[in-house]
């Protein structure tokens, strides 16, 4: 029976091509997720290493040291002490922040990068452990001197002996000094990672970044010959000050490798996996409709089977181990694929971030390969089970003679339908009256299910109808005929197309509901003219951002009505929970903020908050059950847990709804005590292009600072929703490219079927461009239908998620994005006669009399 | 009777067709030379692989020649492309096939006014009557194939034939997948055709007592012309193709 099997299936191997693609697709996401991962692990691990050459022991702050405020320092004292180790040959002292961005001195922007850190440090010589080495010039002595390394010269277009401008964090301000050399590290590299390095005299470096002179951050020592590792830590050990502590050099460099491919697995993960299951998910649909027609094609072979012997068992497996080859050869191109696409992918990032990150090779671990084989068969063998058994329902008979079965009613499939479809509509009902989200979302699926389920009823009105407007001529109107003969054929075809286009019509529709809310009510209330913002790629809010110095001369701008600085906590917890949503914000007058953003007290005073005095939203207020003047236990970045009293509360909407405000004496325990924001009001008759101007020059000296007016806002947040939209549209794209594959299969598998009648119409006078035509129509017919399906599940579901979000103040308006919508039915109706391009085209070549022959 | 070429339907003129080439050469037809007179029903009659289904592929623009000229009327339809012998089709020649004569995605009707939808032309309403009363049809045009008799699809088939008036008519053993009872009256509905009507019709079939409906036969044996015979009988028909097989079998 195997032999049979394996003979029959090379034989039709072209046909499970399509299959095979997508296992292929899904496969790919899949294992090209992990191999990613682990391969920029690999290469992280290996920039750790390099980093850390020759240390053995690091000592750098604990978990604990890290979540103290201020943050623990190392002393001259204890990095002499440590010195003196009888292991150590060498150690030194860390001094160094992040932050520190030089301006290019060519358009005097800030030279920022593209994710990688901006580091400043300090040095007093050469470096012991000979990472960073002068490449030219000197090390800086004086307050006014940096060494750059070449490749932030690069960047910003200096050289040695040139001024370069560089703000410094923690004094918030941009200076200029004299560059007395270029640096490259160890191996003559210009960076290790795409990051910029300024190194500054010591002393200056410390009073600048620890506020005063003799303390570092950590130490790195190195063991003198013959003391390992270990030896050297347990040495260090007793002396490392609270706060701190000693790693061997190993240790710290799998440590720090672990925590960024943490943060990769999570990127992957999020990126990755959408694609890995819509393309399995639509794969399902493909391979089920192949196996079911290969089944059907292969009826009088199956009954010969049966004929002679072989029980209903032994034609299940027949049929489930071609399953399973195919997933074996889907799941090993996939694997393959997906080998490539980390590669691509680790390429790609690498030179995002300015191709300094060393080459590790590609790293495949045992995770992607046994998942690729695992997934791939299961999902293969998961859609053959069904086609498998009714296989097995061949009668022997079939292999004499022409068995006419009839399609089977389509009863059982309705009620099924049904099933699902009843109590979800019932369920999103339920949730968008009760507003709450779980029955929404849960009705949500039932309900996409059932309408997947009853899709075959609807073939006939929906595809009918789509028919009667693509149905043009003879050949058109046999096309939709053919597509109508068999519902079930063409409802799972189209199925595949329904769930991408289901995804990203419900998603366009929250796209565009929130655009829309978000113009309104930014519009509607933010009263503010210019608006001061902050990239916060370069560090956590509090970090970067603008100081209340440049608020102030803000405010004394001619032209300036008011300005409102808005400072953001992003580690706070509340009420021993997790802060609010939508921001944990600290201002220097509520009273001017409630102003410019048309604040409504609900209960309560919207006044100017005294110290140990909050507001929040109507939202938040109510979810948490607050009462006003009762007091909430508030931990902020830093500073531990401290009672804030609730004065006011102000009505909730789609920009102020699940936040809290604090008074401005809280920013001491932010994380830094930069605003984050900027809201500016002008004077009547003030002149919007030049007060932009105006205050641009008070923010040039802040790099990651940017000005703009309203609609530079209106912008930002659209930039947000766009990104997220064109993920899904790639998305889309990949269900469309599978499900056009489906279509395809389809298509080359009914023209298998309906030789004879092509033959017919060819005989009796229909021309190719006639035949072509005919399959076209098919075609676009299945695709459209399965578009439409799509939209109108998609754009009610997405409808009900936004009425629902309407509730919790998130959206205003729901909006439909028509525009989109019938783009996508223009895409799909490309995509339907793309995909019979090639069946078409076989259809038309077919030969006349071979189609005719029945001798 | 005297044949000058305007009653010619359709002629081979020293048709050969060769198939593949060297030790696996077949030669279906060697040099055929034959006139099918218009107004006529003429049935090609021959043992299996006699060649007789190739004739008429050829003469039907099915299939082209290898050497030699076919004719439909005066257009020789030795080398034309493609799309010219499409249009040839369909608008000149009617075909009757064994089986699967018929689109089952279309109703009865639909698939009788099948060639003239595809060449967008519109039936001749009394024709059409006159057709559809002549097979006797009228209550069944709604039907799909699969809610047909094998003897109704094939009166049918030939309905559809009909209604476009071709210059001739081309039948592929019409009758092969009919009960004697269906098959008579299918037979019968031709010859009707052809004597009320003048249509023009070409059958192949190797039953003789489907050939003695014609009004001539043509004998065919190892693809030349052997023998014909005038307004046959089938036990004369009978005889014939005896001593054809038994020519054949002595070669």
């Amino acid at each position: 029976m195997l032999r049979a099997s394996l003979k029959s299936l090379f034989s039709r191997k072209l046909r499970l091509t399509l299959a095979i693609v997508a296992i292929v697709l899904g496969v790919s996401f899949l294992s090209g997720a992990f191999v990613l991962t682990d391969s920029l692990g690999a290469r992280f691990e290996r920039l750790f290493t390099s980093i850390n050459q020759d240390v053995d022991v690091q000592v750098a702050l604990s978990e604990d040291g890290q979540d103290e405020d201020p943050q623990p320092k190392l002393t001259q004292a204890q990095i002499d002490a440590m010195a003196a180790l009888p292991g150590a040959r060498a150690v030194s002292g860390d001094v160094s922040a992040i932050g520190v961005i030089p301006f290019d001195r060519e358009d005097g922007k800030p030279a920022t990068t593209s994710g990688a850190p901006q580091i400043g440090g300090g040095v007093k010589g050469d470096d012991p452990f000979a990472l960073v080495q002068l490449a030219d010039g000197r090390w800086p002595s004086t307050d006014d001197e940096v060494v750059i390394t070449r490749y932030t010269a690069d960047q910003t277009h200096s050289a040695t002996g040139d001024r370069l401008k560089i703000f410094l964090p923690e004094v918030n301000e941009a200076r200029e000094f004299t560059i007395t050399g270029t640096a490259v590290y160890d191996g003559d590299r210009e960076s290790l990672a795409g990051e910029t390095l300024i190194l500054f005299e010591e002393g200056f470096a410390q009073r600048t970044f620890y506020g005063q002179e003799g303390l570092f951050s950590g130490a790195s020592l190195a063991a003198r010959d013959g003391v390992t590792q270990e030896q050297l830590r347990e040495q260090v050990a007793p002396i490392v000050p609270n706060g701190f502590e000693a790693k061997t050099g190993e240790q710290a460099n799998e440590d720090a490798a672990n925590d960024v491919q943490e943060g990769l697995s999570a990127l992957t993960t999020y990126f990755f996996g959408p694609f890995a299951i819509v393309a399995l998910l639509v794969g399902i649909f493909l391979i089920f409709n192949t196996f079911n027609i290969l089944v059907a094609q292969r009826a009088s072979e199956l009954a010969l089977f049966r004929a002679m012997g072989a029980s209903w068992g032994q034609v299940t497996g027949s049929v489930l181990i071609e399953a399973v080859l195919v997933g074996v050869v889907g799941s090993t191109l996939g694997l393959l694929a997906g080998i490539g696409l980390g590669l691509a992918g680790s390429a790609a990032l690498t030179s995002l971030i300015g191709a300094q990150l060393p080459g590790a090779g590609i790293t495949v671990g045992a995770t992607p390969v046994i998942l690729a084989y695992v997934v791939g068969i299961l999902v293969t063998v998961v859609s053959a089970f069904v086609p498998a058994i009714r296989a097995s329902a061949v009668p022997p008979l079939a292999a004499m003679r022409e068995v006419n079965r009839p399609d089977k009613p389509l009863r059982v499939l309705t009620i099924v339908g049904l099933v699902f479809a009843v109590p979800g509509i019932a369920l999103l009902i339920l949730g968008l009256v009760g507003s709450t989200l779980a029955p929404l979302l849960f009705g949500s699926l039932l309900a996409f299910l059932g309408v997947m389920i009853l899709s075959p009823l609807l073939t006939r009105p929906l595809a009918g109808l789509i028919g009667r407007v693509v149905g043009w001529g003879m050949s058109g109107r046999l096309g939709v005929r053919n597509a109508l003969r068999n519902p079930r054929r063409t409802a799972v075809t189209a199925a595949a197309l329904m769930i991408g286009v289901t995804l990203v019509s419900a998603a366009s529709v929250l796209g565009e509901s929130f655009t829309r809310t978000i113009d309104q009510t930014i519009n509607a209330t933010v009263g503010a003219e210019v608006i001061v913002q902050t990239n916060t790629t370069g560090g956590p809010p509090g970090e970067v951002g603008f100081p209340d110095r440049a608020t102030d001369q803000v405010r004394q701008l001619p032209g300036v009505e008011e300005i409102v600085p808005l400072y953001i906590s992003i580690g706070a917890r509340v009420d021993d929970a997790a802060p609010p949503f939508g921001g944990t914000f600290a201002t220097d007058d509520l009273a001017v903020a409630r102003d410019m953003f048309a604040m409504k007290a609900v209960e309560g005073d919207l006044r100017t908050l005294r110290p140990g005095e909050f507001v929040t939203d109507q939202n938040t207020f109510e979810s948490r059950g607050w009462a006003v003047g009762q007091s909430v236990p508030i931990e902020l970045d830093q500073g531990g847990e401290q009672q804030y009293r609730l004065v006011g509360v102000y009505e909730s909407t789609p920009i102020w709804t699940d936040t809290l405000i604090l008074p401005k004496q809280a920013v001491a325990d932010f994380a830094g005590p930069l605003a984050l924001q900027g809201y500016v009001s002008l004077d009547d008759g003030a002149d919007t292009d030049a007060v932009v101007a105006d205050i641009e020059r008070v923010m040039a000296d802040y790099p990651l600072v940017t000005v703009g007016d309203r609609s530079a806002l209106l912008d930002q947040f659209d930039s947000f929703i766009d990104i997220a939209l064109g993920i899904i549209y790639v998305l889309l794209g990949v269900a469309i490219l599978i499900a056009l594959l489906g279509i395809l299969n389809t298509l080359l598998l009914s023209i298998f079927e309906r030789t004879r009648e092509l033959g017919l119409l060819r005989a009796v006078g229909l021309n190719r461009r006639g035949v072509m035509r005919m399959v076209g129509t098919e075609s676009v017919v299945m695709a459209v239908f399965g578009c439409l399906l799509g939209i109108i599940v998609g754009v009610g579901l997405g409808a009900a998620l936004a009425a629902a979000l309407i509730d919790r103040d998130f959206l205003t308006v729901v909006a439909i994005p028509w525009v989109s919508l019938i783009v996508f039915v223009v895409i799909t109706v490309i995509a339907g006669v793309l995909a019979a391009l090639w069946p078409a085209w076989r259809a038309a070549r077919l030969n006349v009399l071979e189609a005719i022959a029945y001798e | 009777m005297t044949t000058t070429t305007t009653d010619i339907a359709a002629r081979a003129v020293d048709a050969w067709k060769v198939y593949g080439s060297g030790e696996a050469q077949v030669i279906a037809l060697r040099g055929v030379n034959v006139e099918l007179e218009k107004g006529r029903f003429t049935a090609i009659m021959g043992p299996s692989g006699s060649g007789k289904s190739t004739l008429m592929h050829c003469l039907a623009g099915l299939d082209s020649l290898t050497r030699g000229q076919a004719f439909i009327g005066e257009t020789q339809i030795t080398g034309l492309s493609d799309s010219g012998l499409t249009r040839l089709r369909r608008d000149r020649v009617g075909f009757i096939f064994q089986q699967f004569n018929l689109l089952p995605t279309l109703t009865a009707e639909e698939n009788i006014l099948l060639p003239l939808s595809i060449a967008g032309r519109k039936p001749d309403p009394d024709w059409y009557k006159t057709v559809i009363e002549t097979v006797g049809l009228g209550d069944r045009l709604g039907h799909r194939p699969s809610q047909l008799s094998g003897g109704q699809q094939q009166r049918v088939a030939c309905a559809r034939a009909l209604v476009a008036r071709p210059e001739v008519i081309f039948a592929d053993e019409p009758t092969g997948n009919l009960d004697s009872r269906s098959g008579a009256e299918v037979l019968g509905f031709l010859r009707n055709s052809v004597r009320d009507f003048g249509q023009t019709i070409v059958m192949v079939t190797h039953d003789p007592n489907a050939a003695s409906y014609a009004d001539r036969v043509i004998f065919l044996a190892d693809g030349a012309v052997v023998d014909e015979m005038a307004e046959p009988t089938a036990e004369g028909v009978l005889d014939k193709l005896k001593g054809l097989d038994v020519t054949s079998g002595g070669v």
